[in-house]
């Protein structure tokens, strides 16, 4: 072997390594996952998200790695397979959709369905956004997938995202899910913000009970009114509907245990780091990222707006007072939204028990933010 | 070599028509149009062509602009940009009239924007009164059912 050709092998070897191809660039994007991975191990945000996410983050920006490309077979490679079938094809949040009916009890909603109207009303910030967003020069398309950050639903985000602007899937579901481990620390302001002191103190009667009979007929009925009016969103609430029915019924307890269990861990793996993984610094370093993650914050607090708002307007017309403070519970971030009101109304009365009443808004909000949602689809279609 | 000379004459004009096409707000114009109403909002013109053949030279003149939507309606086909552009719409008409088919280019505007926002949040929470109204009959529906039963029960 001469001096030259033991050369162009060393030469050979160093051109495949990252460390020949090394672009500075990425370098922020280590911090970014790194970020995410501080925050849920440390921090416990959203740890079951933001970990793998963070670290799809950081292990996708490092040069030559073959996790987000094709074969030379034009065969994807590890996450782009995952992303490909998983978040593509949109069957990611549609199972996670179907876990988390599993895991729902709609009982308080169904004892209290003018909440209802609090979860849609906390859609306002969605439409305000969207506004915004068009004015600082994103598309009616873009526009539409960031502003449904604001209903602060994880999985209708990236199902809305993936179907309209793809190619903000890594940003827009990062910001929702960051916005939403942060709702005790965003949505307290605006709710003592428009709220005054009587209000606050406002005791609700106990909710009726609700039979089994009824649980199990929501779902069918939810299902069948969504499915006529919002017919695109009805993979989503669909999947949710058929695991609360699983659920409620009783009689198929081993599958119920799986969809809110096993099979949602699973597919939480794959979309969090298929999330993580769409954010390359090529993609990700520009003005439009950090301004959804700017943008995403104010669609928040308009919405914990929108739902405070909506519960005064209605005790306006009603006897029986709502307490305002379950309005922020609009936000459908399940069941941190509701914690965040109960502690907000015991911090005035600590007899004040809101929780069990927070959760329907809660709920309804789900609905509202997947209504929202089938409304900007339709728009497009 | 006439027969060169003449087809790269007329490849000259195509391309040169093409290349020095009028444009309103970024939308095409077709060429030798007549115009009826021309203002800074829109632009509404007439074609010899028929509906096909302008239909033919949009989806040509637009095929690299990924947010366009072409919908096909009863009496137009609507053109739509759900991009950046300046131009909201183009709207072909069917009604082939006096040998000519009227195109109408509108400019992107905000009424249509907060006038569509408004009606979809207006329709979230429609759907949302639907679904409470649709509870408040099932709940009551399914409370008499257990009421009656319950009076059978303790009657018996």
């Amino acid at each position: 072997m001469t001096i030259n050709e033991i050369l162009d092998m060393l030469r050979g070897i160093l051109y495949t390594t990252g460390v020949f191809n090394f672009q500075w660039n990425i370098i922020i994007m280590w911090l970014v996952g790194a970020l995410f991975i501080y925050l849920a191990i440390a921090k416990k945000y959203e740890p079951l998200l933001l970990l793998p996410i963070g670290f799809g983050i950081f292990v996708v920006n490092f040069p030559l790695v073959p996790l987000m490309g094709f074969t030379d077979e034009g065969h994807g490679q590890l996450i782009r397979i995952f992303y490909k079938y998983g978040l593509e094809w949109e069957v990611i949040p549609c199972v996670i959709f179907l876990g988390l009916g599993a895991m729902t009890d709609f009982g308080p909603l169904i004892a209290n369905p003018k909440m209802l109207l609090i979860g849609a009303g906390a859609q306002l910030g969605v439409f305000v956004t969207f506004t915004g967003t068009v004015l600082a020069g994103f598309t009616l398309k873009e526009a539409a997938s960031v502003s449904i950050i604001g209903g602060a639903d994880g999985p209708t985000t990236i199902y809305l995202t993936q179907h309209l602007a793809p190619q903000l899937l890594g940003p827009n579901a990062l910001a929702a899910y960051s916005y939403m481990a942060m709702v005790p620390l965003i949505q307290p302001p605006i709710m003592r913000l428009f709220t005054n002191m009587k209000e606050r103190k406002i005791r609700m009667r106990q909710l009726r009970p609700v039979s089994r009979q009824e649980k199990i007929i929501f779902p069918l009925v939810s299902c069948g009114i969504v499915a006529l009016l919002v017919p695109a969103v009805i993979p989503l609430l669909g999947m949710f509907m058929l695991g609360n029915l699983m659920k409620e019924s009783g009689v198929v307890g081993r599958l119920s245990e799986t969809a809110q269990g096993s099979l949602m861990n699973i597919v939480t793996i794959f979309l969090g780091v298929a999330v993580g993984a769409t954010m390359h610094a090529d993609k990700f370093l520009s003005w439009k990222p950090l301004f959804i993650f700017g943008l995403g914050i104010i669609d928040f607090i308009v919405c914990t707006m929108g739902g405070v708002l909506t519960a005064k307007v209605m005790n306006l017309f009603l006897k029986e007072k709502i307490n305002p403070l379950i309005g922020s519970a609009g936000v459908s971030a399940v069941p941190m939204a509701a914690r965040v009101s109960q502690m907000q109304g015991m911090k005035y009365d600590k007899s004040n028990h809101l929780l069990m009443h927070a959760i329907a808004p809660n709920l309804a909000g789900l609905i509202g933010s997947a209504a929202a949602a089938g409304m900007f689809i339709a728009m497009f279609n | 070599m006439k027969k060169y000379m003449l087809l790269s004459l007329v490849l000259f004009f195509v391309f040169t028509s093409f290349a020095s096409a009028e444009d309103f707000l970024g939308a095409p114009v077709i060429p030798n149009a007549e115009t009826i109403v021309k203002t800074k909002a829109r632009f509404e013109f007439k074609s010899k062509l028929s509906h096909d053949q302008v239909l033919a030279f949009y989806k040509e003149a637009l095929k690299d602009y990924e947010d366009i939507a072409f919908r096909d309606w009863k009496e137009d086909t609507y053109i739509e940009d759900d991009g950046a552009m300046s131009w909201h719409s183009i709207t072909i008409s069917k009604i082939y009239k006096d040998g000519s088919t009227s195109v109408t280019i509108v400019k992107d505007n905000w009424t249509w924007i907060i006038g569509t926002l408004i009606l979809r949040f207006i329709a979230v929470f429609v759907v949302l009164i639907i679904l409470f109204i649709a509870m408040s009959i099932s709940g009551k529906i399914i409370s008499n059912i257990f009421k009656k039963a319950e009076a059978k029960k303790a009657a018996a």
